[in-house]
């Protein structure tokens, strides 16, 4: 009988190492897709760190009022700056082209926000002392909704973003290079 | 005596009163694991589907980030 015992303690000490066998298979099938995707397609955790005075940033330099928005370089970059701040994004639209690659850059005066476009992948931390910077390439048009999604206060739910995504062709910014919302 | 049975110290348990035989308990004892695992098995099956459906259907069409 105690022969018995041990060779049915030994058939789950087998069954329980098949297991733990196959689950650490599973997991490394997994984090092999996730880092193929990160290699081949480029998809990554948005990654910054580059510090501005929270107490100065709408008076001067980049997050100044009137560079805000979307901005096309000379080179054809196109980047899209925004102030999130209690309880409102600044400006409350931006326009935007699919099919190409866009920086968006965010920086808080005030408090931690948080973000992300409805219907894809961008999402992110807004901490006040850092700019928060998210490269993307949208794959859809249409006008996506950006709420914050970090509670901020007691007017967080009243805090959104409208992304104006348009058709390439239809993105025309002007002679200095800004672009903004059309009205609908 | 089980391993249980020597375990404890004693040459019979409680719940042989009840008229369950060992061979009937030993039989139990060996379906049950295959049981667990056709239980555990199966819903870490389906999560792993789920998870590869969301992200080749869902996440990746989505586009890059980063």
């Amino acid at each position: 009988m105690a022969e018995s015992a041990d060779a049915q303690e030994r058939h789950i000490l087998a069954t329980e190492l098949r297991w733990s066998a196959m689950v650490a298979v599973l997991v490394a099938a997994i984090l092999s897709v996730v880092v193929y995707t990160a290699i081949s397609v480029g998809i990554n955790p948005p990654s910054n760190v580059e510090r501005i005075d929270p107490k100065s940033l709408h008076l001067t330099g980049e997050f100044a009022e009137h560079n805000l928005g979307t901005s096309v370089a000379a080179d054809g970059a196109i980047t899209a700056r925004m102030v999130a701040t209690q309880f409102a994004f600044v400006p409350r639209c931006i326009a935007l082209p699919s099919g190409k690659p866009v920086t968006l850059r965010f920086a808080s005066p005030d408090v931690v926000h948080g973000l992300l476009i409805t219907g894809t992948n961008v999402n992110t931390m807004v901490v006040p002392g850092y700019i928060a910077q998210v490269h993307t390439v949208f794959t859809q048009t249409g006008d996506l909704l950006m709420p914050c999604h970090e509670y901020c206060g007691l007017g967080h739910s009243e805090m959104w973003a409208v992304v104006q995504v348009v058709p390439e062709k239809e993105f025309k910014p002007a002679s200095d290079g800004r672009a903004s919302c059309e009205k609908r | 005596m089980t391993h249980l049975e020597s375990q404890i110290g004693r040459s019979s348990l409680p719940q042989d009163k009840d008229g369950i035989d060992e061979g009937s308990l030993e039989s139990v004892m060996r379906e049950v694991p295959r049981g667990a695992m056709a239980l555990a098995g199966t819903a870490v099956a389906l999560l792993t589907v789920g998870w590869v459906a969301i992200y080749l259907f869902v996440f990746v069409p989505r586009g890059v980030v980063g």
